[in-house]
Formats: C-alpha cells, sequence, structure tokens
C-alpha cells in the first residue's frame, strides 16, 4: 500500500482537495490578506518620521529659548475586526457585503495606528534631551477597503449556513471589493521583473550593437525601479574598437565600464579584468576588452573617475570635491540599488557590473542567445495586494504631509499639537475609493493617470464568468502597437495561462486568465534564507577570491548576487529538500542553471507558480496510501491535506523558472512506460490543468479546432443561467436567469470545482445536424416552438433602476408624487402607478415612460412662478421595456441620502433572432420556430428542438462539437453523466460502441420523417442531445425602427441610438445609390427641404447674415449700413447655418454671395 | 425492384419516395379504400400502437398532425393569482400551472370565446391555496406544492352533469415553499388545441414508422450466422439449426451495421404503405379517442374542402 502506484482517475482526489483548501480565487485573497498583515505595517513604519521645527518667535525683551523641535512617529497599525460603516447620525455598525451591495455603501474597515509624539529639546552645549513623549493609541488615520472572504471579512471563519443567513451567495468566493455598492475587481497587472539581467541585441540605426540592462530595485525601499544598462558599440568599419560603456541613473551621457570599476576603487586594469572575465584563458573575452581598456587610459585614479563622472551629472557649477561627493552618492544609492545601498557598496557593485559586462561579452562572442523579452520566467504580476501597496504607500505619503504642515501651523501659532486635528482620515479614504471606483490607479504630481482599467466591475453574468474575471491578468501598454510577438503563446505560457481564453481583436494575447491550478507567490521572509545559503557554505562575494569563481557555481538570490558556492549540486539538492520538507516556504524558487554555472533562488512576489508531483528514479512518491488518506473526511485528524502534501514532499509548486530546469512527464503513463530513457524529475497531475475557467466549460476542447475553443471562452461569458445562489436578493442593475438552468450531459472533471454542476448556464437542448425548410442557413438555427411552449430556454431578465434624493449641497428633493399644480416639467408618463410614497408598488405591470420613482426639486427663486415651487426629476421606465416589479428598496446611503433601487423583471420567451450557442463557438441565432408536427421526428416520435444547418461544421472543424453530441446520447440512453474531459483515453470508437450496444446506429444516425409531407427523409441525420447556452443578445434588446421624432437642440438633426428613439443614418454610400439611381431631386428634397432647411437672410455686399424682421418686414447688415436694399433669402441646412456661426466664433468669415440665376 | 419499398443500402437509401396520388398508382379509391388494413398491435393506458397498411404516406401524417396539434383538449389558461410569496415568480409559476395536465373530457365542453365569461359550459375552475408551515416540534409542512394540490371548484350543476375533475397525475411538483410562504390562485382550464399552445397537445407524442422488411439475400449458416446474429443489438437475427433466420424484423433500428461490412447477406428495406403508429397521450384523452377524434377531425377538414370545392365547381366563371 505504502508504495503502490496510483493511477489519473486518483489524481482528481487530489485536484479536488487542491480546490476544496484553496478555491479559485486564493491568488487575490492571499494577497490581500499579505497587504493587510505585512504590507501596511511595514509602509508605516518605513515612513520618515514627521519632524516639526518650530518658527523661532523673536520676541523683545524675552531672552533666546533653547531649540526645541516635535518628533511624531507612527508604530504599530491595527485593523478594526471588522467593517464598520459610520452612519450619517453617528452612530457606528459593523456591515456585511449584501448590506454594502444593496445599501451602495463602501465594505471597509478602519485602521488605527498607534501615534508616538516626542519633543526634544536641544540645550546649547549639552546636546539633545527627550523631554517629553506621549503615545496616542489606535488613531483613526482612515478606511481601507476590504477584500470580501478574506481574512479581514466579516464572513471569514463563518459556516456555509451562516453564510447563507448573511443572505451571501453560497458558492461565491469572494476576492472583490465593494466600492459605494458596487463589486470591484483589481485585474493582475503584468510587469517586466525588476532586478533581471537581459542581453538584447540591437541593430544598425542604434549606436551600440548589444546592451545588457537592468532595471533595479531595492527589496525595501519602494523607490520607482532604476534604470542600469551596459552598452557595446557596433563594430564600425573603420577602426575594429568596440567599446563597453555604462549609462548611470541622473548621468546625462555614457561612461566607459572601466571609468566606473575605477569610481569604484578599482583601478588596476588586472582588477578590472578579473572582475569581468572569470576564465583568465578566455583570450577572445580578453580582446574584446582591450579597446575599452585603452579608452579610459587618460583615467588613472578612483578621483578622476569620480569627477569624470560627477562632472556628466546635474552638478552644474560645483567644485570638484562636491562632484566627487555627488559621485559618490550616485554610486552608492542610485546605481543598482538592489545589491546594495550601503556604504561598503564597492565589491558586490563592481561584482555585479563585472558580471553584466560577462553577459554582454558572452552574447557578443556569440556564446549566448539574446534573452526573450516574452519569456513568463521575467514577468511578475500585480495582484490586489501590491497594487493596493502602491497606492496606500502614496497616499501615506500625502497624509504624513498634510499631517505635518497642520502641525507646523498649530506649533507655529503657539498652540499644542492636536493630532486628531492634524490627522486627515479622508485623504487616504476617499484615495482608496477613489482608485477603486474608477480604476485609475496612481496619479502622479501633475494629475496625471498612469494605469486606468485596473479596477473593473465585476461581471456577474453567469457564474463562471465572475469566476472568470477574478482569475484575469492584464499586459498594459502597447495595445495599440502592432508588435505581434507578446500576444503570442508563449512555450512558457504551459500550465500557468490559459491557451484558449483571450478575447478577440485589440486586446488579443494582451489579456490573458490564469489557468486553474495557478498560484501566485506572496513575498516571504527572505532573511532566513539568506542565512541559510550562508550555512550551506556559500562563499560571500566580498571574502571570495577572484580566481575561483570560473570554476564555482555563482549564487544569486533575488537577482542579487550574493556569492559562489563549490558544490553547486549539493547546494541545490539540499535547498529543494529544505523546500520539500517544510523548511523552506514552498513559494521559493530553486533554479539551477548548469550551462552558465549559476543557481538562482526566488523569494519574491507575483511570480505563477502550479503544483506538479514529485517524482524520482522515476516513480511518483504519491502513492496510493497518501490517496486513502486525503479520501477521508476533512474533519479527520488522520485525514492528509493539499497544503501536508507539499510538506511530506509528495507535491511541489513550481514557477516558470524553476520548471524549465525540470522534466515532467504529461501523465503517469508517461512517466512509466519511458523505462530508464529518461529521468523524469516530476509528473503532471493532470494535463487537462492547463487549461482556465472558461475553457474547462468545453467538452472535448482537444478534438476542436483552437479559435473555436477561443470564441466559445469569449461566448461562455455571455452565457445566461444562473449567476448566483442569492440572485432574488441582490439588486444588479442587469442581469438574466434562466427558468430552467441544466447541468451538462457532458461534463469535464474540473467543472465540479466551478460549481458548474450547481449554478449551470444552458440546457440539453435535442439537436439535429440537418438542412430543412433552409430556415437554418448562414448560422441560424430552427427552434421547436412546442418545446418553447413548453419552457424550452426561458429567461427571467432583471434590471435595477436606482436614484437618490440628494438634500446636501443646496440640493433638495424629494419623493412623492409630484403635484400638477405646483410642479413644472411633469413627464408624459403614466403616475398612477406610483404609491404614497413616491415610490412605484411591487407587483404592478409596467411598459415603456411609466413613472417608478416620483421624485421633485426645490426650483430656485429665479425659475419658481408664484403657482409653481418645484421640478418634477422622476424617474421613467425605459421606454422600450416593459416588464413587473419584482421588489422595491428606500433606504439610507453613508451621506444620509434617502435613495431608491427598483428591481423590474421581465419574461424573455426565445423567440426569431435569439441568439444561441453551443459549447464549442457554434453560435447563431433563431431563424424560424416550427411547432412539434412540422419537425422531423424519428422512428421514437422524438423530434428535435434545434435543428443546425451542417454547413456549420466542415469549414470551422469543431469535431468536439460531434462527439458531444455522441456521449451526450450515451449518457442519456444509460441516466449517467457523460465525460468530456481532455487528454483522456477515451476514443470516438469506444462511445460509438458504447452506443451501438444500446440500439442505435453506432454514429448517432436516424432515420427520420419530415414533418411537413410525412415522407421518409432521404438521408438519415446526425441526432442527439448537446448543450446548448442561450447568449444575452437577444432581439427585443436591439430592435428599432423611427419615422419621425426628436432632433437635438443644437444641430437640429435627429437624436442617435435606440435609447433616444434616434433616427437611422442615411449615410453617404445611401446618398451615392440616390444620385446613382439619378433621383438628386428626391434626395434634395429628403434630405433638405423636408429635413432641416433653415431660412437666413444674407447682405449682398458682405455676405455674411443679415439681421432681419419679417413682422415689419424690416432687413438690415449693420455693418455695411445697408438697409433693405441688397438683402437676400436663401435656404440652407441648420447645420451649415450652425456650421457658418461656430466659424464666426472663431474668426473665420464665410461669405455667401448670391445671384438670381 | 419493388415499387412499394424503400432499400437502405450501405451508402444511401434508394425508392424512398411515395406514391403521391391515388390515379397515379393506377389504383381506384375503392381498390384503396378495400386494401386499407389496421391492426392495434399494443394497447395500454398511456399509449397504442397500430398497424396502419395500405395508406400513404399524406394520408398518415396528416392524422400525425392532427393529433399532435389539432385534437382539443383542456388546460389551464387563466389565473388569478391573490397570493405568492414563494422565490417562484408570478410568470414562471403561471407557465408551470398551465403545462399540468387535466382529466377532463374536451368533449364536454365548448370552445371560449375570448370576450365570452367563464361559465359552466366552457371552463373548469380549480382553487390552489398552499401554505407551508413550520411546527412546533421544528418539522416542516407543506413544503412542496403538488399538482393534487388543485381543488375543484365546480361552476353551478357542472357537478350533477360532469361528475369529477382533477389532474391527470397528482405528484407534479408545481413549486416548492420555506416555512411562512405562500401561494392562492384560481384557476381556470379552457378548451383549446395545440397549435395555439402545445399545453393542449393530447399527445406527448405521435408519430409513426415504416415497417422494416429484412429478408436475408442468401442462406447464412455457421459462424456467419453467429457473427450477424452478434452483430445486431436489437436481436433481429437469430440462429435456428445452424442458419441465421431473421426473428424480429420490428426490432430493426435501421443502424445498418449488418450491412456495412458485406451488404451480400441482408437486405433492409422498408414497406411505404406499412406504418406503425405509435400515439402517447398525456392522459386527458385515451389514445384510442386521441386517434378516433384525429379522424374526425381530418373527416371534417375534407368535407370542408369538399364543400369549398363544390361551391367554386358551382360558381359560374367569368
Amino acid at each position: 500500500m505504502e508504495d503502490e502506484e496510483i493511477s489519473q482517475e486518483d489524481a482528481w482526489v487530489v485536484i479536488s482537495e487542491y480546490f476544496k483548501e484553496n478555491g479559485l480565487v486564493s491568488q487575490q485573497l492571499s494577497s490581500f490578506n499579505h497587504f493587510i498583515l505585512h504590507t501596511i505595517q511595514e509602509i508605516i513604519e518605513d515612513s520618515a518620521e514627521i519632524t516639526i521645527i518650530p518658527e523661532r518667535q523673536y520676541r523683545p525683551g524675552e531672552r533666546q529659548q533653547q531649540e526645541l523641535r516635535y518628533v511624531i512617529s507612527f508604530k504599530q497599525a491595527t485593523l478594526g475586526a471588522r467593517p464598520v460603516l459610520k452612519e450619517q447620525d453617528g452612530s457606528s455598525n459593523l456591515i456585511f457585503p449584501h448590506e454594502a451591495r444593496l445599501r451602495n455603501l463602501t465594505y471597509a474597515s478602519n485602521l488605527l495606528v498607534d501615534v508616538q509624539k516626542q519633543s526634544i529639546v536641544n540645550y546649547e552645549g549639552r546636546g539633545e534631551h527627550v523631554e517629553g513623549e506621549e503615545e496616542q493609541k489606535g488613531v483613526f488615520i482612515g478606511r481601507i477597503p476590504i477584500m470580501v472572504r478574506s481574512n479581514y471579512c466579516a464572513l471569514s471563519n463563518k459556516t456555509e449556513k451562516e453564510r447563507i443567513t448573511y443572505k451571501e451567495c453560497v458558492f461565491d468566493q469572494g476576492g472583490y471589493f465593494i466600492i459605494n455598492g458596487k463589486e470591484k475587481v483589481l485585474v493582475a497587472q503584468e510587469k517586466m521583473a525588476n532586478n533581471f539581467v537581459y542581453v538584447f541585441h540591437r541593430s544598425q540605426p542604434s549606436k551600440y550593437s548589444w546592451v545588457a540592462e537592468i532595471r533595479s530595485q531595492n527589496e525595501s525601499s519602494n523607490k520607482v525601479p532604476s534604470q542600469f544598462s551596459i552598452r557595446l558599440t557596433h563594430k564600425v568599419k573603420s577602426s575594429h574598437e568596440q567599446v563597453i560603456r555604462a549609462n548611470l541613473p541622473y548621468i546625462k551621457s555614457d561612461v566607459p565600464v572601466v571609468i566606473l570599476f575605477r569610481a569604484m576603487g578599482f583601478v588596476a586594469d588586472k582588477d578590472i579584468i578579473s572582475h569581468i572575465c572569470y576564465d583568465a584563458a578566455d583570450v577572445r573575452m580578453m580582446e574584446l576588452l582591450k579597446p575599452s581598456l585603452e579608452e579610459a587610459f587618460v583615467i588613472p585614479s578612483q578621483e578622476v573617475a569620480l569627477d569624470f563622472i560627477g562632472r556628466r551629472g546635474n552638478s552644474v557649477g560645483a567644485s570638484q570635491e562636491q562632484r566627487i561627493i555627488y559621485a559618490k552618492d550616485l554610486l552608492q544609492k542610485e546605481m543598482l540599488p538592489h545589491v546594495s545601498v550601503s556604504a561598503e557598496y564597492e565589491t558586490k557593485k563592481a561584482f555585479f557590473v563585472g558580471y553584466m559586462v560577462h553577459r554582454l561579452c558572452n552574447a557578443a562572442l556569440g556564446r549566448n542567445k539574446e534573452d526573450d523579452r516574452d519569456h513568463y520566467g521575467k514577468k511578475r504580476l500585480d495582484l490586489a495586494g501590491s497594487l493596493l501597496a502602491n497606492l496606500f504607500r502614496q497616499l501615506f505619503r500625502r497624509f504624513t504631509k498634510t499631517a505635518q504642515e497642520v502641525m507646523k501651523k498649530q506649533v507655529d501659532s503657539q498652540h499644542d499639537i492636536n493630532l486628531v486635528a492634524a490627522v486627515k482620515e479622508h485623504i487616504i479614504t476617499s484615495g482608496l475609493r477613489y482608485a477603486l471606483a474608477t480604476g485609475n490607479w496612481m496619479q502622479d504630481k501633475t494629475g496625471a493617470v498612469s494605469k486606468t482599467g485596473v479596477s473593473q466591475v465585476l461581471s456577474r453574468l453567469t457564474f463562471s464568468s465572475s469566476l472568470s474575471h477574478l482569475r484575469r491578468l492584464n499586459t498594459p501598454l502597447q495595445k495599440q502597437g502592432k508588435l505581434t510577438k507578446p500576444r503570442q503563446l508563449h512555450n512558457t505560457h504551459w500550465g500557468m495561462i490559459c491557451p484558449a481564453e483571450t478575447p478577440e481583436g485589440q486586446a488579443c494575447g494582451l489579456v490573458k486568465n490564469l489557468t486553474l491550478m495557478a498560484h501566485i507567490s506572496v513575498s516571504c521572509n527572505s532573511s532566513q534564507l539568506q542565512r541559510m545559503l550562508e550555512e550551506l557554505n556559500t562563499e560571500n562575494l566580498v571574502e571570495l577570491s577572484v580566481k575561483n569563481i570560473h570554476d564555482r557555481t555563482k549564487v544569486f538570490f533575488n537577482g542579487s548576487w550574493i556569492g559562489i558556492h563549490g558544490d553547486a549540486e549539493y547546494l541545490v539538492k539540499t535547498l529543494v529538500n529544505c523546500r520539500r520538507g517544510g523548511m523552506l516556504p514552498k513559494q521559493v524558487s530553486i533554479v539551477r542553471d548548469i550551462p552558465n554555472k549559476e543557481i538562482r533562488i526566488y523569494s519574491d512576489s507575483g511570480r505563477i507558480q502550479r503544483p506538479v508531483f514529485i517524482a524520482e528514479n522515476n516513480k511518483i512518491k504519491m502513492s496510493r496510501y497518501y490517496i486513502e488518506q486525503m479520501k477521508l473526511p476533512r474533519e479527520r485528524p488522520d485525514h492528509l491535506s493539499f497544503d501536508k502534501c507539499t510538506e511530506l514532499g509528495l507535491i511541489e509548486f513550481l514557477d516558470t523558472e524553476e520548471e524549465e530546469t525540470s522534466l515532467i512527464a504529461m501523465t503517469m503513463k508517461e512517466l512509466n512506460e519511458g523505462g530508464n530513457k529518461y529521468h523524469y524529475t516530476h509528473c503532471e497531475i493532470h494535463p487537462s490543468m492547463i487549461l482556465g475557467v472558461c475553457a474547462s466549460i468545453i467538452p472535448f476542447p482537444d478534438h476542436n479546432q483552437s479559435p473555436r475553443n477561443t470564441y466559445q471562452s469569449a461566448m461562455g461569458k455571455q452565457a445566461m443561467g444562473i449567476y448566483t445562489s442569492n440572485y432574488q436578493l441582490r439588486m444588479d442593475t442587469l442581469a438574466h436567469v434562466l427558468y430552467y438552468a441544466q447541468k451538462p450531459l457532458v461534463m469535464t472533471r474540473a467543472m465540479e470545482f466551478m460549481y458548474f454542476k450547481e449554478l449551470p448556464s444552458g440546457c440539453n437542448a435535442v439537436v439535429a445536424i440537418a438542412c430543412y425548410t433552409g430556415y437554418n442557413q448562414e448560422d441560424s438555427v430552427i427552434m421547436n416552438q412546442s418545446s418553447i411552449d413548453r419552457g424550452f430556454f426561458r429567461s427571467i431578465f432583471y434590471r435595477t433602476y436606482e436614484n437618490q434624493a440628494k438634500t446636501i449641497g443646496g440640493a433638495d428633493e424629494e419623493f412623492h408624487i409630484p403635484a400638477k399644480e405646483t410642479t413644472v416639467g411633469t413627464r408624459d408618463g403614466c403616475y398612477d402607478k406610483l404609491d404614497v410614497d413616491g415610490l412605484i408598488i411591487p407587483g404592478q405591470r409596467v411598459s415603456g415612460d411609466d413613472v417608478i420613482i416620483g421624485k421633485t426639486a426645490a426650483l430656485n427663486a429665479f425659475g419658481a412662478t408664484n403657482r409653481q415651487t418645484r421640478k418634477d426629476v422622476s424617474i421613467c421606465l425605459r421606454h422600450s421595456e416593459s416588464g413587473i416589479i419584482d421588489s422595491v428598496l428606500l433606504t439610507v446611503d453613508d451621506l444620509g441620502h434617502k435613495f431608491a433601487k427598483i428591481k423590474m423583471r421581465s419574461i424573455r420567451i426565445p423567440q426569431i433572432g435569439d441568439k444561441f450557442a453551443s459549447r464549442h463557438g457554434q453560435k447563431g441565432t433563431i431563424g424560424q420556430t416550427f411547432r412539434q408536427e412540422d419537425l422531423p421526428f424519428s422512428k421514437q416520435g422524438i423530434s428535435p428542438d434545434i435543428i443546425v444547418n451542417p454547413h456549420a461544421i466542415p469549414s470551422r472543424m469543431t469535431i468536439g462539437h460531434l462527439i458531444e453530441c455522441l456521449a451526450s446520447k450515451v449518457a442519456c440512453l444509460r441516466g449517467e453523466e457523460g465525460d468530456g474531459t481532455p487528454f483522456q483515453s477515451v476514443t470516438v470508437e469506444d462511445i460509438s460502441r458504447d452506443l451501438h450496444a444500446l440500439g442505435y446506429q453506432l454514429r448517432g444516425n436516424e432515420v427520420m420523417y419530415n414533418g411537413h409531407t410525412g415522407n421518409r427523409l432521404a438521408s438519415q441525420i446526425f441526432f442527439g442531445p448537446t448543450y446548448y447556452q442561450r447568449l444575452k443578445h437577444m432581439v427585443d434588446d436591439k430592435i428599432h425602427s423611427r419615422a419621425r421624432g426628436q432632433v437635438q437642440s443644437l444641430t437640429r438633426q435627429p437624436t442617435e441610438g435606440r435609447s433616444r428613439d434616434g433616427g437611422l443614418r442615411f449615410g453617404e454610400m445611401e446618398r451615392d445609390c440616390m444620385i446613382s439611381h439619378g433621383a438628386a431631386r428626391f434626395l434634395k428634397e429628403r434630405l433638405f427641404e423636408a429635413s432641416d432647411a433653415y431660412r437666413v437672410h444674407v447682405c449682398e455686399n458682405c455676405g455674411l447674415f443679415a439681421i432681419a424682421n419679417l413682422d415689419r418686414n424690416m432687413f438690415q447688415c449693420k455693418q455695411c449700413k445697408n438697409k433693405n436694399t441688397r438683402i437676400s433669402q436663401i435656404f440652407i441646412p441648420y447645420a451649415c447655418k450652425l456650421l457658418f456661426q461656430e466659424l464666426m466664433a472663431m474668426h473665420i468669415a464665410p461669405r455667401l454671395h448670391t445671384s438670381i440665376s | 425492384m419493388d415499387a412499394n419499398t424503400a432499400y437502405l443500402t450501405q451508402n444511401t437509401p434508394e425508392n424512398v419516395h411515395t406514391v403521391e396520388h391515388p390515379l397515379s398508382g393506377g389504383k381506384t379509391l375503392e381498390e384503396i379504400l378495400s386494401n386499407i388494413e389496421m391492426t392495434i398491435i399494443e394497447e395500454k393506458e398511456e399509449h397504442l400502437i397500430i398497424d396502419l397498411v395500405g395508406i400513404e404516406a399524406p394520408i398518415a401524417n396528416a392524422l400525425r398532425r392532427i393529433m399532435l396539434s389539432e385534437v382539443p383538449t383542456m388546460a389551464i389558461e387563466d389565473i388569478n393569482l391573490w397570493q405568492n410569496t414563494s422565490v417562484i415568480p408570478d410568470e414562471v409559476l403561471a407557465h408551470r400551472i398551465g403545462l399540468i395536465p387535466i382529466d377532463a373530457d374536451p368533449r364536454l365542453f365548448k370552445f371560449k370565446h375570448p370576450n365570452e365569461e367563464h361559465s359552466s359550459e366552457n371552463c373548469i375552475c380549480f382553487k390552489l391555496h398552499a401554505v407551508c408551515r413550520r411546527l412546533e416540534d421544528g418539522s416542516i409542512v407543506g413544503d412542496k406544492v403538488m399538482s393534487g394540490d388543485l381543488q375543484w371548484q365546480p361552476f353551478p350543476n357542472q357537478q350533477e352533469r360532469f361528475g369529477h375533475f382533477k389532474p391527470v397525475h397528482d405528484d407534479i411538483i408545481i413549486a416548492k415553499l420555506g416555512p411562512g410562504q405562500e401561494i392562492e390562485a384560481e384557476l381556470f382550464c379552457e378548451k383549446g388545441i395545440g397549435a395555439t399552445h402545445t399545453k393542449w397537445s393530447p399527445v406527448c407524442t405521435a408519430s409513426y414508422r415504416l415497417a422494416p422488411k429484412i429478408t436475408l439475400k442468401k442462406e447464412i449458416a455457421g459462424e456467419n450466422a453467429i457473427n450477424l446474429k452478434n452483430k445486431c443489438p436489437m436481436g433481429v437475427f437469430d440462429v435456428k439449426k445452424g442458419k441465421a433466420v431473421v426473428k424480429n424484423p420490428r426490432n430493426c433500428t435501421s443502424c445498418r451495421e449488418c450491412i456495412r461490412e458485406d451488404d451480400s447477406m441482408v437486405s433492409l428495406a422498408k414497406v411505404k404503405d406499412h406504418f406503425i403508429f405509435t400515439i402517447e397521450t398525456t392522459g386527458a384523452l385515451s389514445p384510442r379517442d386521441i386517434f378516433r377524434e384525429a379522424i374526425k377531425e381530418l373527416r371534417d377538414k375534407a368535407a370542408f374542402w369538399l364543400d369549398k370545392i363544390n361551391i367554386y365547381k358551382r360558381t359560374p366563371k367569368s
């Protein structure tokens, strides 16, 4: 039992355990938890303390006092245990997410900080003394939005039953924020990793042929990453000299590297070379370095070198000493801050610069290839936690700055420091709320937004669309760039990023989705790891002998070179064993790069990782024994959890870089069959885990042409079903719910973890693939009207209208039925359906333009006549919609405004023009509905629900569609669930055999009879159940026509869009048609005379518009002093008149010269 | 090749078309009528299987179509919903109630005109009042609203005339309630036909198929016979005394597996004027009645058109 091998089936036990433990949004939750638990405290502690030096007060007759200053510092931060709301009446209430959603509140907790105030007196000559020290505990500095279902949410540690009593969806996994009642997701942002050396080739127009770049950022400080690069010039034909230069931050021109080395105190040529070229016998590299050495020959010493650098910096008019200090400072703090910012930086930085030059030379000599920019190991993801951290850091800085200013003022006006008055908690509260509400992340000093669309409203169309939204990644910038490479699927995406799920069009390949089992690392404590490395005999850079570098292996930690080690094999093995034994965090990745003699260790945040089985001697360590333990109920003490597996060394998390140094068997079978040909280090848990949320819904995706899976991944998000289990209690602006959603006959194993069975989004339709009557051509389908009558694909549509009665800031609005006598501007709609409180009654049948919220606003003094004192600002139903009022909510928001939400419901019965799709990117609209007697029927009397045209199949190659149908037929006849999980050994032959054994034609074809004529159809029809989805696009929401109607007041042209009852554009192509028909007069009549003809009067002298008083028959042009003579009346389009006036407003005089023909 | 037989070959069916007009078949009406044969193969409460021999597809199909959509039944059409505090929206509930089959003979009722009142002549009224309660011991009663909860509210003298009306099945779940929830409604059945809405269709399905005609082209014996027998999952073939025989030709599903590899042994065919009708009722009418009503309806239609034609013939041509 102990080492009995496991089967592929057992892998599902492991996968199911993983999802039970982590859920599908664990990356969001763990990132946020880390932010609250560690990052907030770090940011607050890292912030400089506030020092306030009172302005000296010179008073005649008073002796000069001792120098006094106050130091304010922020200590321990604590977050309120649960999200609270401060009501307008002053009371504080604990809130739950559901209340926040309904009342448009922000789901946030109070952040409290202990503030220490010290007054320090500097007695002349006697040094400093701390006079008074007081600490104020728990100062409220702002409200932090809380991620739903994180450790700080009111729902944490609540059982499923309890969550139901709090009106939550049973299956909701959280991972989003609630800002002003809207659910907001922070979409993970992809970026290039910091502290990575990249070597790139540059072609001719550039001055340099090779560049080694790094974006360096110190782990603890949070400055903008500083750019540093080493460049090799192009070979010029005249001379063979190729010199190497360094580009330093704040230094305007490039500095020869050798000078940089000299500035760091490595003066001798030999010293410099030994830092670059580790192999003394490497003649070619020496040759390459020679011109550089010669170039720097003129700079013989450290001082001169520093001066050389300082001279090129921002030190205009400084003395030589100042320049040297400036340069020294720059090298210490600005150059490569991730290596060191301490005073003894020289050795470490020299080694690192040397390493970069080494990499550059290797590439230039053709020994190594150019680095791959799109390699996913070099990408990091900023999740909710780090995004919030960056924002919070900026806001906290602004917060302390304001506090300082206020306190300075207090002190200067001879008051005591009043902390409570100085702490402006709204800076953090509204700063965070603004960013989360708009998605505009981080503003610079000018107020320009650096990133937009970071925070998005959680999609609630289908449950799977919500899940997919929470696992989305975005690559900022280059949206319009025509560069295709960053959009393409890269080898390193395997297992981390879904190959199918990406949008089409502009954002194709830039917006990605995590696979089901991908997890994103959070940073972990690095000091322990560094200590461990030292204990394992890593020679520190400061102490090592340069000669040894060549033979030994370089050890890098988070991009910085910390030392060398003589026995790489041993080091890696020990570290990996430590990690597998739980002594090291499982997120640490250990990469051994044998050809380059490097070991790279990472513990930073934002790396994507995924779990795999560990294999040793071509045998999986996970065995039957453990699987049995895992199958035990979770409450049992001997139950084996997934987390425990990582500590037992059965499973480990690999990130993209480490994955590349591993040999992972695809299946357990492969592992066994391989013999000893390969030495596998790992085995995939299941290959179907390379897919994301939306692609996991597709059965047999491995039989489809790949773009079809992409189409389905996009369409699955528009399908309707049951989007949460508490939809009746929610007030979403738009929602669709299917009457009778069914779980699919053919499932994939992964669906189970996405609760697709519990919250499905479609129906099992009986589908015939046939040409019948011709009403299903060009991607339309024929639907069975009798099935529709019986409830097939009926759905409910909910729309919520919401309005606020503002009473703050001069506004005086009130909900009530507007009185016709005292109100101006009453609507045309019907007010009779309103209740006495001004809100519509639940259960009322409403249709277009009915008033659903009666509201008036006070008229200001100018607008008010003696009778009418109020203006009608009632809300009407959209004029193209009708339905029944489902529920009405009247409540108060956090500012004390009364506000109402009204949910309307209407029934959507499938009709011609509604859109449907299978799970294989096969979408179509209903072209015709036939009653049962008109449809073909099989020998059992079964007629199809949907008839799809066979032309939809050959060019699209969605074989999965056909196999799904076949497997569904078997599943249906047997009364079981079919399995459509990809990459499994089921074949069409197997399914066919089963079907034939059940007495059907083995390929699923059936003899059918024509419903119209009763004749037998000449060919057999492919016939069986297939899971179909109803998509949200319905004709009733789109149908629009207009003969005449409103015009815009400015241009007098028809309004635009269906919602405004707009006109349909008669565009230039339509105009061209009329002209080419020879119907020019018709054109003029329709488009001008019957449209917007406008009479103007033009002065014949100047050609400008003249004043015309038709009543008194007076015409004049004031400028020309032209009265009643030489004035023409003409007709022009109103738009033309408007154009002329606008031109005149910008000092362009369009003149109209008239003549009589 | 027999004109009256459609053949199934390896690749395609052959000779599937019917003779559309009696005259083109060279038969007189009398011949046709005397050749019609009808046998009941199986009759159960819920379904009926009949063999109809000697008619052609248009007639058979007309019967089928009439059964599906033109034989009237009673179904709930109007609802007065006084209370609905369940989770099911009113419209969904109404739709579900509408689909409940009602055990009432439609022949006893008249069609209701849209502007006619509900009366004992054209309507059956039911009442539904379901309340779910939590009892003191914690148990919940009345959490399922079933079709059996519908209570007939007879119009004056309906009871004396018609006896008792109720839904066909008592165990259809209409809604599920939580404690404290309540549904109270008044339901009115009307007479209607399936073409208006499927709820009035008297059948689940009514269909026919052509009778299979399976013959062995040659004598098949020994292993071949056993192979042939095993090929068919429906047990069409059997082996008797070492020779293959066609045992249950009616079981054939036309899967063509027996001729897929070698079509020299078996001939698969359909008799084009032999229809095996299957009628499955929803329960309001017996399948036999449905068939009878369908024939009546067809006869009325024929009479109607005959009338029209006669009028047309008699009107002088201008």
